[in-house]
């Protein structure tokens, strides 16, 4: 896309905010937008060319309340988890940190953080209205809501990018890509391409990277199981659908790629933000990246990004011989960003710290700038209806298809724990140990740490 | 001002505070003076080191989870039943980084200590060589791990480029549990020039007559070496491999960065910081993770004290008699 067509894009969405952002979040004489001045620092990691456009939103919210002086305070990712466990617990923190799920959850345990459920109410927002319900589920714990979402938990797992060249190549049909398990499987056979080094093009992976536990519950929600009962207390990824998965996604990389370690060593030191990545020099016919994707490949591929006969998108494939199984994807299990305002700041830092938590989260010129300018969906559905984003994005409709279906997973506190003991049983069945019996014991564990947790909470 | 001018001030009277102040001051000059120059260092030394250590160890009796410390509670010997009896990880991880130490430490001093050697002969460029050498150790260790990544790619990098070369089969590096550790022990390599710089100087400390001496008896390199070289650099390989070995058990960020939190393919590279990390800042079980680290202080400093106890069996101090 041409910069003057993207000019003209981003300022017809510029324009289709101007009536929406002043009348939700207008100046409030009673409130903290427009009263005393008050200033805080915004921790966040929207860095790089995100920086900027961060400091654009800042900007256009200190038009509005231009009393609240926000420093923006970008970090780096190395360091992250000590980072924001130790700002959260400090005696002076940021007035809003960007935090992920699990980071949320754990810090309202503690009681490190305040809810913004009054807030809300205050305000008169109707959160279920605004956002996906897979995302603002995420920002829920303990029926109180901590933050809004930012950007999209999901759109994460839900879709696929697959590479038409490569269909073509391999004898497939670039107008029908795989909806089902046993369809993605023969595709992937047709396009992979192995050499005494392993593979040299993959026609698709059931992992990213490393095998990982996140992998495995996505697979597991396109085979109708799930990962715990609807209140969260007991683990259900045991079950028989669950090992059915498993063992299908053990199959599936001996079969297609040559077993782990050749499948492992071809994702090794290759990235989806660079022009190397295999996707877009034709070595990876099936891509199941996240939403960022799109950007990616607009940057890195600019030629195949103009011509959608050379690539597409699709759901997430599901088990074909589950009648129960249907397309789905994860909300984020523990990956979900998020802000919080730590507790103990002074009632005035916390008040503008919120009003601009609201104005990031749900406003036009706030959050969905920000996110459409890096061509990713918004968590707020109303800024993914406007007309630009079809325009930016040919495939827009089967984004919001996709952003429909995913779930909000209920979990706990311990989820980064519980994620790191399936990222185990996945790794040691992908290496030959029997599937029922390290699902089993990975459930055990799982339950045994839940238990704790639970007994925790109710006493 | 003397102890005599100040008494012959005031004969009769009892000395003013003042002067008893100065009087105390310098009696006691010498290690007030002694005192007041370390004191930055003690200032530090209490604030940065006892301090932290105290509440390691408080906290390792704790739940503490995170936020303030207050809120931790004591929970008696939970922390160490747990590690020892209920977390697989803790063993794993120990045995993972015993295994790297094992090959790591005496490597890298072996290493360090040979191309010293080299790098202490009248060769031409010398101070160049000697530069490259230490170079690796100042690069950023982040950027170091991205390399290496890119380095032992099977496909493309050139680890396995030279082994292919060389007629060999190529290895799956970071892939495979079997060779997890040797990677990051060839990684660990990479910044033997510390201890190189360290070896030089003592190298270039030993005095030239007693090479003479060896070489008058009739003795060639190997005996200068065996002889004289070895016995007198006994201190500095102590050093070294005392160092090595502290620094390796807590070796975390080049794997961490190159296998992830989890240590790759079924956790072979799980080092011991690795898993104090996860626990402390990605499960929020700080209380925990200061067990465990309360616990790696008690084996380094064994550790250490039997490498200083089977030192004096093997380390050259000089002979007392030259004294």
């Amino acid at each position: 896309m041409s910069k003057r067509i993207r000019l003209i894009l981003v300022l017809s969405l510029l324009v289709s905010m101007l009536g929406l952002t002043g009348a939700s979040l207008a100046q409030d004489d009673d409130g903290v937008c427009g009263g005393e001045p008050v200033s805080f620092t915004f921790l966040n990691f929207w860095g790089a060319a995100r920086e900027e456009l961060m400091n654009q939103v800042i900007a256009n919210f200190q038009e509005v309340c231009p009393n609240i002086s926000i420093t923006n305070n970008v970090q780096g990712f190395d360091g992250r988890e000590e980072l924001v466990a130790s700002a959260v617990a400090s005696s002076n923190p940021p007035g809003l940190i960007m935090t992920t799920r699990i980071e949320t959850y754990k810090f309202a345990q503690e009681g490190l953080i305040i809810p913004v459920t009054d807030y809300v109410q205050a305000a008169g927002l109707d959160l279920g209205e605004i956002f996906y319900e897979g995302e603002i589920g995420n920002q829920i714990y303990d029926d109180l809501a901590w933050t809004f979402p930012l950007p999209t938990a999901g759109g994460i797992t839900g879709l696929y990018f697959y590479n038409k060249d490569m269909f073509r190549a391999a004898g497939l049909d670039p107008d029908n890509p795989p909806t089902t398990w046993q369809e993605l499987e023969a595709a992937a056979v047709a396009m992979t391409q192995t050499d005494a080094l392993g593979v040299e093009a993959l026609g698709a992976s059931v992992f990213n990277d490393d095998p990982t536990g996140d992998d495995f519950v996505s697979w597991l929600y396109t085979n109708g199981g799930t990962l715990y009962t609807d209140d969260g207390r007991v683990v259900t990824f045991n079950s028989p659908e669950g090992v059915e998965t498993l063992e299908w996604m053990v199959n599936f990389t001996n079969t297609v790629s040559d077993g782990v370690e050749a499948t492992t060593d071809f994702w090794s030191g290759i990235i989806d933000s660079t022009p190397d990545f295999p996707f877009y020099t034709d070595r990876m016919g099936i891509h199941f990246g996240n939403v960022s994707f799109f950007g990616h490949l607009q940057n890195n591929d600019p030629q195949r990004w103009e011509d959608t006969d050379r690539w597409g998108i699709a759901l997430r494939p599901y088990n074909g011989d589950n009648p129960n199984a249907n397309h789905a994807g994860i909300s984020g299990l523990s990956f979900a960003w998020g802000y919080v305002i730590p507790s103990n700041l002074s009632q005035n830092v916390q008040d503008a710290a919120y009003e601009f938590l609201q104005f990031l989260g749900t406003e036009q010129d706030g959050g969905c700038y920000f996110l459409f300018e890096q061509g990713r969906p918004s968590p707020v559905r109303e800024c993914n209806e406007v007309s630009a984003y079809y325009d930016a994005n040919p495939y827009w409709d089967m984004v919001l298809e996709s952003l429909a279906i995913d779930v909000s997973v209920p979990v706990t506190p311990m989820q980064a724990q519980i994620n790191d003991i399936l990222t185990r049983a996945v790794e040691e069945a992908m290496f030959g140990a029997d599937v029922e019996q390290v699902l089993n014991r990975a459930a055990e564990q799982a339950q045994e740490l839940l238990d704790d947790y639970w007994a925790s909470v109710d006493s | 001002m003397t102890s005599q001018s100040l008494s012959a001030a005031a004969p009769a009277q009892q000395p003013s505070r003042m002067n008893r102040f100065l009087l105390f001051m310098q009696k006691r000059r010498s290690w007030f003076i002694g005192y007041l120059f370390i004191l930055p260092w003690l200032v530090s030394l209490v604030i940065f080191d006892i301090y932290p250590f105290g509440m390691n160890l408080y906290l390792g009796f704790t739940d503490y989870a995170v936020g303030p410390v207050s809120r931790a509670e004591i929970i008696g010997l939970a922390n160490f039943d747990r590690m020892l009896f209920k977390d697989d990880l803790f063993i794993k991880s120990l045995t993972n980084t015993l295994y790297y130490l094992a090959a790591s430490v005496p490597l890298t001093v072996g290493l360090a200590f040979l191309i010293a050697l080299v790098l202490n002969t009248e060769i031409r460029g010398v101070g160049i060589y000697r530069t490259i050498y230490y170079v690796p150790s100042v690069v950023p260790i982040v950027a170091s791990s991205i390399i290496f990544l890119w380095m032992f790619n099977t496909r493309f990098g050139a680890i396995n480029q030279f082994l292919v070369a060389a007629g060999a089969t190529p290895l799956r590096w970071l892939s495979s549990p079997d060779w997890v550790v040797p990677a990051m022990v060839i990684v660990s390599l990479w910044s033997f020039g510390t201890q190189m710089v360290i070896f030089l100087a003592g190298l270039q400390s030993i005095p030239d007559h007693l090479y003479e001496a060896v070489a008058i008896d009739g003795g060639g390199l190997w005996h200068r070496l065996l002889f004289v070289t070895i016995p007198l650099m006994t201190p500095t390989i102590f050093f070294n491999l005392l160092v090595g070995l502290i620094a390796g058990f807590q070796v975390f960020t080049l794997a961490y960065i190159m296998l992830g939190p989890n240590g790759g393919p079924l956790q072979a590279g799980l080092f011991y910081m690795m898993h104090t990390y996860n626990n402390a800042f990605r499960y929020f079980n700080m209380g925990y993770a200061a067990a465990l680290s309360l616990v790696l202080f008690i084996i380094i400093f064994v550790f250490t004290i039997v490498m200083v106890w089977t030192s004096n069996r093997w380390v050259y101090y000089g002979d007392e008699n030259d004294m």
